[in-house]
């Protein structure tokens, strides 16, 4: 394959590393404290707070998986974004939930549910969120790797063979896990600022030269002949109105309990901070769908299919590749690693918190750790964490569309959370066996799809149910457990004890 | 349904590069707040120990 990647382009890639790497160790000094380790002192402002949750949320995998969408799915494929650009909005100018939640003063959504709910539920949440978190997680690295292999040009036959992908992957995440463990929030947050201009830079300039260079005719035109009206319109598609609805319920969970957007919310100054945050990002993540989008509409437009090859996922790497000169190909490149740092190191300290503060909570009953060890220990787990990505991302197998596959993972707690999340705040009649039985029921659906679509035997029938319509029994089933238990409790024993 | 994809594509880049821009200028002077405050805070815990 041909591609334009060279020595100047090597040269801004270890420049932008370098710089990363001095940023994120400089500011270790300043943590003290495990609230400085995981939520920045709660001293981040509103500039800072915007670039953190941009480029958290802009990972290489964003980029594939929004591109593919755009190559599948035309235009339409952007929709999730504007459906979640409308949740934040409506989320940061009402503050629903995120108000109540950053009022409380907490490090993460379990331990409000422990004020309400007890401790049990504050630990089943956390087991729920870090699970479905590193499962989510677990193919960022592959996805990663892949995209920076093929849009240097090299062969997705050849680094299978040679294990270039995983000796890069390594060194990636070594580099992303040395800042984070050592400077935790702060580290992360001073790197994000850094990576959100590099990969913001990176994205304006490719898409600029990709309508300067093909035009906006033929992006609608190729759109128009491999996908016709579906592919501007989400509800013509097939399974159209389970796309929008699943991805309706997803956008608003994400945006009320995906830990690592809330922890913006959690580390701000103030609430109205917080909530400032939410609504002035809002529109990234329209930007966070539609930009890709255009890349891999880009691809649908100039490649061949058998250019392209059998996964669809390949297309935007591979036409990056062949379309954009050296020198922007490094700017590309530096733009992306810095959006997958940002990612990798926010998501390792995200469910590391959550490991720390809510499934560790019990063993700190009885005697309260020291900062010291606090920060020591959180420092662990964001290292076994790294470790963990390593191995799981080099195993397993992905099937289907990897925007679905991240939809399902995410949605394991993102149904059950939310409901737990909206209870907690807003209805006075909510307990924990309502808590309980969301939690698990909640997690049951996209666990059980994901396993019957590895399976030989089920595979089939799991395609016949889609992953929206098993995404969205899991946020009716969770909402529904939610209300009968906690009903079911008032009645049986509350009504009991007062008569 | 092509020009309001056209309209959002427009509206979206001209978002995209204002934002970078503003929030790149901003956010380092919010970094520099951040530090200091930390660092006062370590200050002051210091000297109440």
């Amino acid at each position: 394959m041909l591609s334009h990647f060279s020595f100047l382009d090597a040269g801004i890639v270890g420049v932008y590393l370098l710089l990363t790497i001095i940023a994120g160790l400089a500011v270790r000094k300043y943590v003290g404290k495990v609230e400085h380790y995981l939520v920045a002192g709660r001293e981040m402002n509103l500039y800072l707070g915007i670039a953190s949750l941009a480029a958290t949320e802009f990972g290489i995998v964003t980029c594939m998986y929004t591109a593919q969408n755009g190559y599948k799915m035309g235009f339409a494929g952007a929709t999730p974004g504007i459906l979640q650009t409308i949740a934040m909005l409506v989320v940061g100018i009402t503050g629903f939930c995120i108000k109540p939640l950053r009022d409380a003063g907490v490090m993460t959504i379990p331990e409000l549910f422990e004020k309400r709910f007890g401790s049990t539920v504050r630990w089943l949440s956390g087991v729920v969120i870090v699970l479905g978190g590193l499962l989510n997680m677990g193919v960022f690295l592959r996805t990663g790797g892949e995209f920076l292999l093929l849009t240097a040009g090299f062969n997705p036959d050849a680094f299978a063979q040679s294990h270039q992908l995983e000796i890069m992957m390594s060194v990636l995440l070594i580099i992303v896990a040395v800042y984070t463990v050592l400077g935790g929030m702060l580290s992360v947050l001073v790197t994000d600022f850094l990576q959100f201009i590099v990969m913001s830079l990176g994205m304006l300039v490719v898409t600029v030269l990709i309508l300067g260079k093909i035009g906006w005719t033929p992006l609608v035109e190729a759109v128009q002949k491999h996908h016709g009206s579906a592919g501007f319109n989400p509800f013509l598609m097939e399974r159209g109105w389970e796309f929008v609805l699943f991805n309706l319920c997803l956008q608003f969970a994400v945006v009320l309990t995906w830990q690592a957007v809330i922890q913006r919310v959690l580390s701000a100054k103030s609430t109205k901070t917080g909530r400032q945050i939410y609504a002035h990002t809002s529109f990234f993540f329209t930007a966070r769908f539609l930009i890709p989008g255009l890349w891999g509409i880009a691809a649908l437009a100039t490649l061949t299919p058998e250019q392209v090859g059998g996964n669809t996922l390949y297309a935007m790497p591979k036409f990056l590749s062949m379309f954009l000169p050296s020198g922007l190909m490094g700017i590309l490149i530096a733009g992306m690693l810095a959006a997958d740092m940002s990612t990798d190191s926010a998501y390792m300290l995200t469910w590391g918190g959550v490991i720390y503060n809510d499934i560790l909570a019990p063993f700190r009953k009885k005697r309260e750790w020291s900062e010291k060890k606090g920060v020591l220990m959180n420092r662990f787990i964001v290292a076994m964490i790294g470790l963990f990505l390593l191995f799981y991302g080099l195993w397993y197998p992905l099937k289907g569309n990897l925007w679905d596959y991240l939809g399902v993972t995410g949605t394991i707690y993102l149904s059950s959370m939310s409901v737990l999340l909206i209870a907690c705040c807003y209805w006075k009649d909510a307990n924990n066996w309502g808590a309980m039985g969301s939690i698990i029921l909640g997690a049951l659906f996209p666990i059980g799809f994901l396993v019957l679509q590895q399976l030989p035997a089920t595979a089939e029938w799991a395609q016949e149910i889609g992953p929206y319509k098993s995404g969205i029994s899991s946020y009716i089933v969770s909402g529904l457990a939610m209300i009968i238990g906690s009903l079911l409790k008032k009645h049986l024993v509350l009504n009991k004890q007062n008569p | 349904m092509s020009f309001f994809w056209l309209l959002i594509t427009i509206f979206c880049i001209a978002w995209y590069f204002t934002m970078t821009f503003y929030v790149g200028v901003r956010g380092f002077f919010d970094i520099k707040e951040m530090l200091l405050a930390l660092k006062s805070n370590d200050a002051s815990n210091t000297k109440e120990e």
